[in-house]
């Protein structure tokens, strides 16, 4: 029979797995295993030389749970080096109705990781007729970047994502998970963050939550973008990789939130109002 | 057995009345247009008849659940495939049904040696206005039957499924009479409640070959909605989101029927 991207495949699989699929059809690189396994193993290089591969995550991620479900926000810069290339990248990206995954990496590979992810929870949804659990959720995005980790052993495609989402089983909440490029999983209790721009974060973060006017839990919706403006503004500070506010082009960063009804993108009018009021 | 040409058509002609009585049974499904979008309904006994397919794209199936699951999730993957490389906007029923379904069955059907796809089904498809909706009968045999979308022919805004050829023809002069394009969603409900009535009739008996009257309709619909209940999902016209399937739920419907 005669193959087209639309040829029906008798041999179909029925399975579940989106990714499964779309390799079976050649439609989803991975690295060859032995490319993964560069002539001198990272584990086994000479004192002194550090790594054979520079993780490029040029760019500040950052999301905690607030009063009103998890804020997600990310700068708008692109880099490629020393260049900025984009400067309204959107960096925070919706995956379904309740999720969102937040990428810091190499933009090609995190948006195709987000394009695999969004279309293997459908995927299962439609095929399965149920919904797939947050559990299983947070594992695929791990699958994916684990089957990357070939490539970023190459030196490209590394992604280290963020993700948020809501659990209405077995009781409702906001869900936080972080990662690392190698697709260890990892649930945040309070906040988390990644990119070049993150230590910087990670310390505002965590003196808000410890001795700051509240807990980031109990902050308003007003009260947490505040403090994720500051942050990114405070990351951009120092990294050259991090758009944060961009004062004269008005340009401000992406900042969603999750919650039981599901994903809101905060007007960049809302935000404009939030920064000249409590940040510039 | 097929060495000889009229064996060979002996051998389809035994199929098809096989696959035809196995099918008959099958309880209709209505799917008709309305203002905002379109609707999908049956009355089920048993199990799910009704399904998502892609963002704008439904089915809805009668046969052996074997077979119809194995299409279902043909159909979904091909979907899938195809908005995941490309787009969803490049996603199309025309081209699922005509391209990759239809000369599947009618291989299945026609090699008398393998088994065939005991199943048929009826997809929509969402257009961005009324007259962009697309509705598509598919057979056992790959035969394909459209409300009109791709020829220059009078278009209709619904199509039916049933288990036999009588019944699905007085489902359908009763909604050519009976329902309205452009309807609200509360009359697209009754009418479509209403086809299925007379299509289930004419199911469980099949010496009445007349359009049963008003009264008789209500009536059966009443008693068979006393037992079973009310399986419908939407694809909304416009829903601000990509996903436009969504599935009713019998009691959300049950207060918008008219007595």
């Amino acid at each position: 029979m005669e193959r087209s991207s639309v040829a029906f495949d008798q041999n179909f699989s029925g399975a579940a797995d989106f990714p499964a699929l779309l390799r079976s059809k050649g439609l989803l690189a991975s690295a060859p295993m032995e490319a993964a396994r560069p002539a001198v193993a990272p584990y086994q290089v000479a004192p002194g030389q550090q790594k054979s591969w520079q993780p490029t995550e040029a760019t500040t991620i950052l999301a905690f749970k607030f009063s009103g479900g998890v804020l997600v926000a990310g700068d708008r810069r692109a880099t490629a080096g020393n260049t900025v290339v984009y400067d309204r990248a959107d960096k925070v990206l919706e995956i379904d109705r309740h999720s969102i995954m937040a990428i810091a990496g190499v933009p090609a590979t995190a948006w195709e990781m987000a394009r695999v992810l969004e279309h293997s929870f459908q995927f299962f949804r439609r095929t399965q007729l149920q919904e797939m659990s947050v559990d299983g959720k947070v594992r695929a995005l791990s699958k994916l970047l684990r089957d990357n980790f070939g490539f970023v052993m190459q030196g490209v495609g590394v992604v280290v994502p963020i993700f948020a989402t809501y659990d209405s089983h077995p009781k409702p909440e906001a869900r936080l998970y972080f990662y690392d490029a190698m697709g260890a999983q990892f649930e945040a209790a309070d906040y988390a963050a990644t990119g070049s721009g993150s230590p910087a974060v990670r310390g505002i973060l965590y003196y808000e939550n410890n001795w700051g006017g509240k807990p980031l839990h109990k902050l308003s919706e007003k009260e947490a973008v505040s403090v994720a403006l500051r942050a990114l503004d405070t990351a951009a500070e120092s990294d050259t990789s991090t758009g944060g506010v961009d004062r004269g082009g008005k340009i401000y960063p992406i900042i969603k939130i999750v919650s039981r009804e599901g994903i809101t993108t905060l007007p960049e009018s809302k935000i404009a109002a939030v920064f000249k009021e409590t940040v510039a | 057995m097929i060495e000889e040409p009229y064996r060979w058509v002996e051998a389809i002609a035994n199929r098809r009345e096989y696959i035809e009585a196995q099918l008959a049974p099958g309880s209709p499904i209505a799917a008709v247009g309305y203002r905002d979008g379109i609707l999908f309904l049956t009355v089920s006994q048993t199990r799910q008849k009704l399904f998502e397919i892609y963002d704008r794209i439904a089915m809805g199936a009668i046969g052996h659940p074997g077979d119809i699951e194995r299409l279902r999730m043909a159909a979904i993957e091909l979907a899938s495939t195809e908005g995941f490389t490309r787009s969803a906007a490049d996603v199309s029923l025309r081209r699922l049904v005509h391209y990759s379904l239809s000369p599947v069955m009618k291989s299945a059907f026609e090699q008398v040696y393998g088994a065939p796809y005991l199943a048929r089904m009826l997809f929509a498809e969402v257009g961005e206005s009324p007259n962009e909706d697309l509705f598509l009968r598919v057979e056992y045999d790959g035969e394909i039957a459209t409300n009109g979308a791709t020829y220059a022919q009078a278009r209709q805004d619904f199509a039916v499924l049933s288990g036999t050829r009588q019944s699905r023809e007085l489902m359908e002069v009763f909604l050519k009479s009976q329902h309205a394009p452009d309807a609200s969603f509360e009359l697209a409900l009754n009418s479509a409640l209403d086809a299925w009535s007379v299509g289930h009739i004419s199911l469980q008996a099949s010496d009445a070959n007349g359009q049963p009257d008003q009264a008789a309709v209500l009536k059966h619909r009443q008693e068979q909605l006393a037992t079973s209940g009310i399986e419908a999902a939407v694809l909304e016209r416009d829903a601000g989101t990509a996903i436009r399937y969504r599935s009713l739920s019998d009691t959300e419907l049950r207060p918008l029927i008219h007595e």
